[in-house]
Order: structure tokens, then C-alpha cells, then sequence
């Protein structure tokens, strides 16, 4: 699919490099991308702390275009889960909660993934402080 | 039936057939499976921490030990990382004993699937079957990177020497095509073997491409999406992904042996390409205080467990800003959730093992 049309499906999408960074209705709008474009996979979300606030990339994949389609967005704190649209989000998001302290809202999944129960902060947060009395064992 | 009646079940985490460390609590109906839940993080080591922390040079050998029995295939991400950043074109016989080496790998990493899913069924001996071709792999792997598992073989711009003795591979792909013959001859007329898998985990093709299962287990699904056919690397190569209809286990592990004869394809075809090409030729990036250009890139390929990726946004640093992989075990991990609900207890061994899942891939 070509950009500009995404863009002017949604209005107030941005385009910037090959992303197309939206505001707000990620959930509407992946799911408009998968029934009427046949992006049905969608291959992994990826989370960036930028320290102001949280980018989240959803690379949405089409098997009969091979074609990648990315769709940004900015959160704090708290971003709209998608797992109902695509169950692989539902992988994605736990990841992105342990690892970046995201909560998604009607993903009732959530809970630590790689980090243990009771785990202090979250580890990819780029003011993450390893302070857990946990790591100091050996001193 | 109320929930009071539920048997809660730990699988694992030290449970053989989970090939590693996955936990599985069932909840169980009498051996009906009413609920899973995967359970990971018992192997997490922080890859993507860590890449912030480490040069590129220092972090690039750990990488193939995200998959243990296909290091290759992460090395060659990397690798492409750098590589594309930096604009750096790789010769024709790079290429080629990349491919080499990446199929080789993927023999190896299908052997030992088809010989431990077996023996996670109770057939014991198909499992030292496999073990004795694979090592064949292995020997010559150790032949020409010194190692036979974490091999760090390749390196930013090509490869750490030139290859030698083709021979080997050869030989290998010999005795593999008639050891093929003998796996089907022991493995496909047991009718143990096939009462276990046939109609069983039946993954239907919407499900997988929902859960975004990619490799072999989607082209078992009858999806033809084989992330080598654009990729850079296997440019001017000839194959035919395996595609079949059956959705179950019995399909997927058809898949799995008919693609030890498309990889032994690619390998002659890469043998060919060496022959042609005897000058290494290579650029190689000085790798002591590199830095990579403020941006992002992306690489991504055809792992024995599906669609492998990796993700590096730079600031300009000699550090990744904010490193990510994808692997395919992860999402089949998720796709457990659905796939076990509803089947028996005594099925989950033969379905959760047909996915081919690895645990560092998962824990990363």
C-alpha cells in the first residue's frame, strides 16, 4: 500500500521517513490496515525510551505485497493494546510491560515476564537504577 | 464443572521435551486441557540490556547464543546491521560461504529437531540417528571456525578466514541423501508415530498468521512465505519452499525433512558459486572503536524457527541506543495458549514439540 494513501485515510497521521507516526487510534487503524490491505501479520512491536516518552513501532506485514508498513505512536505510561486485533500482540505487549513498565489497557495478560514477581523498576527504561538488593549477592 | 474440580499441572520447567526451561501450567478436566499458560524468563540474560552496555565488537559474540543451534543465523543479523549501516557490499564469496554455512546450520538445527521430537514421542533411537549426521556438520564446523556451536564465525564485512575442504560437504550431502531415505523408511511407517501425530495440533491458517507464526510452521499451514526469497543474501539461488496442506504435527515434521533436501539444493548451488569465485575479496570494517551512524536499521531472515530480525536505533554512540530481536520461538510460545486448549494431556508432549521451540530464543 502506498503511504500518502494511509495518510489521507488518517488525516492526522505524520509522515517521517518510512514510519508513519500517528496520534492516536492505533487500534483502528492497524485494524483498517488489516482487513482492507491484507496486512494480517504482524511481525513485532518495538519500544524505545527517548526519555520524554515511550515510541512504539507496530511492522505490520502483508504476505501478498511483501511489503512492511510501520506505525508509530507515543505513549506515557499507558498505550491501547491491540491483542484483540492480533493475538502475537499479546506476546509483544507482556514484553514491553516487564521490560519497559507499559501497561496496556484490555490486555488482561500483563504481569512479569522475564523479571521476577516482586522486581523493582523496568530494566530497559533508560533511568533504570539496579538497585535490587537481589544483584548484590556477591558483595 | 466448576473450577474446584480443575487439576492445576506444572509442565516443566525441568520437564525433557520442553527442549530447555518452559513452563507450561495446564489446567486440566480430567486430562482434558481447559487453560495454558507458558511460563519463560527462567533463561533471560538480558540480551537487549546488555547491547547497551557493550561496544558492538564486545557484544557480537554473544549473539549466537540467543539460539544456541543456529548461531549463524544471528551472527549474519548482526553482521548485516553493521553492515548496512556502514554501506559495506560483501564480495560474491562471502556470500556464498554464508549461505554455505547458513544451510549447513539449518541441516544441523532440523537434525537434531527430527531426532529429539522423536524421542519426546518415546522412539529412542532415531534420536542417535540424527545426532551421528549432525555431527558430521558439526566436525566441519569446528574444521573451519574452530568451534562447533558458538562459532563467531562471521564478521563485520565477511568472514574471519577463507573456507577450505568442500570436500567434507560434499561427502556429507551424500551420505545425508540416503540417511534421508532411511529416516522416512523408520520414521513414516510407525504407526505409533503416526496415530500420535496425524490430525493432531491442528494449526489452522488464520491462527498462525494472527499469532505471527512464520517458518516452517506456517508453510505447514499452507501459507508460502519464505523470507529467503527476498532476501539479500540468496539472491540468484534456486529453491521451492516447502508448502503443505496438513496443519497438523505429522505435516510439520514432513516439512521439516523434505527441507533437509531444499537446504542440501542451496548448498550445492553455494558450492557452485564458490568454485566460480576463489578471491575472498573482502572489506573488512576495523571493528575497535566503531561507531555507527546515527539512525536505524534493520535486518531480518529465515531462521530454522521462522523470521528472525534484529533491530538497532544508534544516537552515533559506539552503543546500540536501543537494541531488539525478534524470533520465531517466542510467538509459537504465545500460540501454545490457543493450540493446547481443548486437547489432551498425553497430545500437549506431541504438539508443543512439533513446534520446534527453543528456550534461549524465548528468554533472550
Amino acid at each position: 500500500m502506498n503511504i500518502i494513501e494511509f495518510k489521507n485515510l488518517f488525516g492526522e497521521s505524520e509522515l517521517f521517513g518510512e514510519k508513519i507516526i500517528m496520534k492516536s487510534d492505533i487500534a483502528k487503524s492497524l485494524q483498517f490496515l488489516k482487513e482492507n490491505y491484507g496486512y494480517n501479520i504482524l511481525k513485532e512491536i518495538i519500544a524505545i525510551d527517548n526519555r520524554d516518552d515511550i515510541e512504539l513501532s507496530y511492522r505490520l506485514y502483508s504476505p501478498d505485497d511483501d511489503e512492511d508498513v510501520i506505525i508509530t505512536t507515543f505513549v506515557k505510561g499507558e498505550a491501547e493494546s491491540v491483542s484483540k486485533i492480533f493475538d502475537s500482540a499479546v506476546a509483544d505487549e507482556k514484553e514491553i510491560f516487564d521490560l519497559f513498565g507499559i501497561k496496556f489497557t484490555c490486555n488482561d495478560e500483563l504481569e512479569r515476564l522475564y523479571m521476577p514477581e516482586g522486581w523493582k523498576g523496568h530494566p530497559l527504561r533508560k533511568n533504570y537504577e539496579e538497585n535490587d538488593e537481589r544483584l548484590k549477592w556477591n558483595d | 464443572m466448576t473450577n474446584t474440580n480443575l487439576l492445576k499441572l506444572n509442565l516443566g520447567p525441568q520437564h525433557p521435551s520442553t527442549h530447555g526451561v518452559l513452563r507450561l501450567i495446564l489446567e486440566l478436566d480430567g486430562e482434558k486441557i481447559v487453560s495454558c499458560k507458558p511460563d519463560v524468563g527462567y533463561l533471560h540474560r538480558g540480551m537487549e540490556k546488555m547491547a547497551e552496555r557493550l561496544s558492538y565488537v564486545q557484544y557480537y559474540p554473544t549473539v549466537d547464543r540467543i539460539d544456541y543451534l543456529a548461531g549463524f543465523f544471528y551472527s549474519e543479523l548482526f553482521c548485516e546491521i553493521i553492515e548496512k549501516a556502514l554501506n559495506v557490499e560483501l564480495s560474491e564469496r562471502v556470500k556464498a560461504i554464508r549461505v554455505l554455512l547458513l544451510e549447513l546450520n539449518r541441516i544441523a538445527s532440523h537434525l537434531l529437531w527430527i531426532g529429539a521430537y522423536l524421542m519426546d514421542l518415546g522412539a529412542v533411537s532415531p534420536f542417535f540417528y540424527t545426532f551421528r549426521e549432525r555431527e558430521l556438520i558439526l566436525k566441519y564446523f569446528e574444521k573451519i571456525t574452530g568451534q562447533r556451536m558458538m562459532n563467531n564465525y562471521f564478521i563485520f564485512g565477511g568472514v574471519r578466514r577463507d573456507i577450505f575442504d568442500i570436500e567434507d560437504v560434499e561427502e556429507f550431502l551424500e551420505i545425508l541423501k540416503t540417511k534421508i531415505k532411511d529416516y522416512e523408511r523408520i520414521i513414516d511407517s510407525n504407526p505409533i508415530f503416526l496415530q500420535r501425530t496425524k490430525g493432531k495440533g491442528v494449526l489452522e491458517q488464520n491462527v498462525a498468521l494472527n499469532g505471527a507464526i512464520t517458518g516452517v510452521n506456517l508453510r505447514a499451514s499452507g501459507v508460502n512465505l519464505d523470507f529467503r526469497t527476498k532476501h539479500k543474501l540468496y539472491e540468484g539461488y534456486e529453491f521451492t519452499p516447502i508448502v503443505s496442506e496438513g496443519k497438523d504435527c505429522y505435516t510439520r515434521y514432513r516439512a521439516r525433512v523434505l527441507e533437509l533436501n531444499e537446504s542440501s539444493k542451496l548448498i550445492k548451488q553455494a558450492i557452485e558459486k564458490l568454485k566460480q569465485n576463489s578471491a575472498l575479496n573482502q572489506t573488512l570494517i576495523q571493528p575497535i572503536g566503531l561507531k555507527l551512524p546515527a539512525g536505524e536499521f534493520y535486518s531480518e531472515i529465515e531462521a530454522p524457527r521462522g523470521l528472525a530480525s534484529c533491530y538497532v536505533k544508534s544516537d552515533g554512540e559506539n552503543k546500540p541506543y536501543r537494541l531488539k530481536w525478534r524470533t520465531g520461538s517466542y510467538y509459537a510460545v504465545n500460540l501454545l495458549r490457543k493450540l493446547l486448549k481443548g486437547t489432551y494431556l498425553n497430545d500437549a508432549i506431541a504438539i508443543a514439540g512439533s513446534l520446534d521451540i527453543i528456550l534461549p530464543e524465548v528468554d533472550k
